[in-house]
């Protein structure tokens, strides 16, 4: 059941109506039933896996917090650290049987092979449950926040499984930690028409970012990333420049959607993606892109490695590793790895490199909060992201080195030879995603300094309406959906 | 706060419905069909027509209302598309009596041989598109297309929405008068120069398509219980001419047989057009568009058959010098009949 489908919307509504009408004590038994309803449309086995995870955190809390109350402060610490290693272990176990485990299997067979050794190491045929790195992380972060008494255990069963299978960020975040979300369940939440309207509002916005947007920009991307042999120069910066919105969009609306929807009924959600492509850094881009992967990595990873307070070796190290881990944790292939691991190099060369940049602006006097700097800035930031994006996207790594290069080649005619309209959209719809994405573009820019939900509430009532009207009429005139249309998943789906 | 929030969101729903339904109109492919049925169902209303023509391409070039107005003073109005499964001409019917008060419904029956549960989409969107939203439409989509089509059915912008790059003026703008004229008829200037290939005459039957039959009795049923005149009918063509299609009963000479005895032992008149071509000086190489239509001549020559059989068989009143029927007088000189007659 996707957020872009006609089965969410029936969900939604009939989950939100019922929602309202119980009385406050048992809302949270009806969202538990909602949420795993909502896992199972999936794949109904998969539940018992987010059940294991649920009910082993939650142990775990109980067992820590019991610990907590022992006189003995070292037996109680090392108590604690025991249950916090199980917890780690069984749930990080059964993401990696579930994730890692063929990547690792057939890549150590394939070391093997290439000294001459062949070994062969059974491999199992599961499809990737949906949204277990999510959930997993999300649980995990439970146990932690109750070793560090961030937050107390929770008693209730029920709820905290709740927290672990709350469906509007269940698949594809945002990842709450368990001191944002746990304590909203036991809220008491009025209908509130202002609040209500705008969560929707955020839906809206969300289903025209996936439907109109991302939806549409996929069609040339995977056009060229599906046979990049047979595409060159711009037809490949092209496909790379949309797949950098694609993504974003795609999963910007899923948080929006989850966010939306969970605003809809009284809860608040944090915020994932903050303009990212205005960052004038990769260290800026991740606090900006998927906020709360890059707050939990943070927070339970890069910080008790020492983050960079133990030297400066010591803290490229930890980048590093965080990053690795953060591509490994998209997926169990070598291309998110070396992705992840871009990511963290360029912050390691960005911080070498800074004493050279400061001497050449020194040197060249420049204005450092000039505009066209800053452009520069957000410019170079935006291309070492798109650079990484191809090993995101592309199938394989001989994908990644074809698309990389093909991308050296000049060959302006493709723009006016009608060329780039055979790449899967013709002329209209490529005028419309580039429309689209100025569009989007803009709103980011907005975005940056404005609320404009809050200032498009303070507008009389036509005007309102006319853009809440106006704004279906768009996803439904616009939107990638309907018959002989074959929905795109959401990209994080997988993850 | 919840009173304010349901009247609030109550009203913005209604605007929704009329911005929706607005895109619906906008984005539905115009095609004749569209046209002669708005102007069959909801321009011209209250008890227009004294016969109404049911069914699919065979009915849409076969019987001309001009023409029966004409050589007889009889009104009528052309309701049949092009591929209409039988199915959908019963809920069609429904609609249609909703504003004509017990009209002669004839109905052709050459879909009675589609084997499969539903019709071709494309056909059943000639029709059912441009059906207004009702329990009709609501039933007739339920029951005459598959689950998975239901809601761009019944919200075709689901369908049509990708148009938007190739909407024109006409779209925004469209004028379904000018197929007033027409009555819902339309039959082709071809001649198919050929001779008929099937064997018409043989006595043997075969059953009906499950289905079919099962709408086959709905309206016969329809007619006892709102308690219209029934008259059945098939227009001529090649039984031939499905022979390549897997989805179709493979003898309808046979069916027909069998039609003629659920017909009588219903007592409704079946007039299987194809046993009678020697008798009304049908010539099938001149009369005939193609295999399966009738052109405008052939039209012509069961138009007139048809409407002697109406004159003889039921009290229908030769409105032909009634004032209050002039325009029809008017309406015939701009018909596809008289400007044939003409030259």
């Amino acid at each position: 059941m996707s957020f872009n489908s006609i089965e969410f919307l029936l969900f939604f509504i009939i989950v939100t109506f019922v929602y309202y009408a119980l009385s406050h004590k048992v809302r949270w038994v009806w969202l538990l039933i909602s949420s795993y309803y909502f896992y199972m449309c999936w794949n109904p086995k998969y539940a018992i896996l987010m059940a294991i995870s649920t009910i082993v955190t939650y142990l775990s809390g109980l067992l820590i917090d019991k610990a907590n109350k022992l006189s003995d402060g070292k037996k109680s610490l090392q108590l604690k650290k025991l249950w916090v290693f199980l917890s780690f272990t069984i749930n990080l176990s059964i993401l990696f049987m579930f994730k890692y485990f063929n990547f690792f299997s057939s890549s150590i067979e394939r070391i093997f092979n290439y000294f001459n050794n062949p070994i062969y190491l059974p491999s199992f045929d599961y499809l990737l449950p949906i949204g277990i790195s999510f959930y997993t992380f999300q649980a995990l972060s439970y146990t932690i926040d109750v070793f560090r008494r961030d937050i107390k255990a929770e008693k209730n069963l029920g709820k905290y499984a709740l927290f672990v299978s709350f469906f509007p960020q269940l698949v594809a975040g945002p990842i709450e930690k368990s001191k944002n979300l746990l304590h909203q369940f036991d809220e008491k939440h009025t209908f509130n028409y202002e609040r209500v309207k705008n969560g929707l509002l955020l839906i809206c916005w969300g289903l025209i970012q996936k439907m109109v947007i991302a939806d549409r920009l996929a069609i040339l991307v995977n056009t060229v990333y599906n046979n990049p042999s047979d595409y060159r120069g711009f037809e490949i910066a092209l496909a790379t420049v949309f797949f950098a919105f694609q993504i974003y969009c795609d999963f910007s609306a899923y948080s929006d959607i989850a966010r939306g929807a969970a605003e809809v009924m009284g809860f608040r959600l944090s915020l994932n993606f903050k303009s990212p492509y205005f960052s004038k850094s990769i260290k800026e881009f991740w606090r900006r892109w998927h906020i709360t992967l890059g707050a939990w990595f943070m927070d339970y990873l890069y910080i008790p490695l020492g983050g960079n307070r133990r030297g400066r070796l010591r803290y490229y190290f930890n980048i590093l590793v965080v990053f690795l881990v953060s591509g490994l944790w998209h997926g169990a292939t070598f291309n998110f790895i070396i992705w992840g691991a871009l990511h963290g190099i360029y912050q390691v060369i960005g911080d070498l490199l800074k004493p050279i940049r400061g001497a050449i602006i020194k040197i060249f006097k420049i204005d450092t909060h000039h505009f066209s700097y800053k452009l520069y800035q957000v410019l170079v930031t935006f291309a070492l992201v798109n650079f990484a994006w191809i090993f995101f996207r592309a199938g394989s790594f001989t994908s990644a080195l074809i698309i990389i290069q093909n991308i050296f080649y000049f060959n302006p005619e493709v723009f006016f030879d009608g060329s780039i309209y055979k790449l899967g959209l013709a002329s209209k719809d490529l005028i419309l995603s580039i429309l689209s994405i100025g569009i989007l573009i803009g709103v980011n820019m907005l975005q940056l300094t404005r609320n404009l939900r809050s200032e498009l509430s303070r507008l009389n009532i036509v005007v309102r309406w006319s853009v809440y009207l106006t704004a279906i009429a768009i996803i439904l005139i616009f939107g990638m959906y309907g018959p002989g249309y074959d929905p795109e998943q959401f990209i994080y789906f997988q993850f | 706060m919840l009173r304010k929030g349901i009247i609030k969101g109550f009203i913005f729903l209604i605007l929704l419905l009329i911005v929706v339904s607005t895109l619906n109109s906008i984005f539905i492919i115009k095609t004749g069909h569209r046209s002669k049925l708005i102007e069959g169902l909801y321009k011209h209303t209250g008890n227009a027509y004294d016969v109404v023509l049911m069914g699919s391409s065979h009915m849409n070039g076969g019987i001309d209302p001009n023409v029966l107005w004409h050589q007889e003073g009889i009104t009528s109005f052309n309701y049949a598309t092009g591929g209409q499964p039988i199915d959908v001409t019963y809920y069609l019917i429904k609609e249609v009596l909703k504003n004509h008060n017990k009209p002669i419904v004839v109905v052709d029956l050459y879909y009675l041989g589609l084997r499969d549960e539903y019709g071709d989409e494309g056909y059943v969107r000639n029709a059912l598109d441009n059906l207004r939203l009702s329990k009709n439409k609501l039933d007739a989509v339920i029951n005459c297309t598959p689950r998975r089509d239901w809601e761009s059915y019944l919200i075709p912008i689901i369908k049509y929405h990708d148009r938007w790059k190739e909407l024109t003026v006409r779209d925004f703008l469209y004028d379904t008068s000018e197929s007033y004229f027409a009555k819902g008829f339309d039959a082709g200037t071809d001649k198919y120069g050929k001779n008929i290939i099937s064997e018409v005459s043989t006595t043997g039957t075969i059953d009906l398509p499950p289905k079919t039959e099962e709408y086959l009795t709905k309206i016969i049923d329809l007619s006892r219980e709102i308690g219209f005149k029934l008259i059945f009918i098939n227009i001529p063509y090649d039984y031939n001419s499905t022979s390549g299609s897997t989805n179709w009963v493979k003898e309808p000479a046979k069916m027909f047989n069998r039609v003629a005895e659920i017909a009588e032992d219903n007592d409704i008149p079946f007039i299987n057009y194809n046993d009678k071509l020697d008798e009304i000086g049908f010539d099938f190489k001149s009369d005939m568009n193609n295999s399966s239509h009738l052109n405008i001549w052939g039209a012509n020559k069961i138009t007139v058959k048809f409407g002697e059989f109406l004159k003889e068989n039921y009290d229908l009143i030769d409105h032909r010098s009634d004032e209050k029927y002039a325009q029809w007088n008017i309406d015939y000189r701009h018909s596809q009949a008289a400007s044939i007659s003409d030259k």
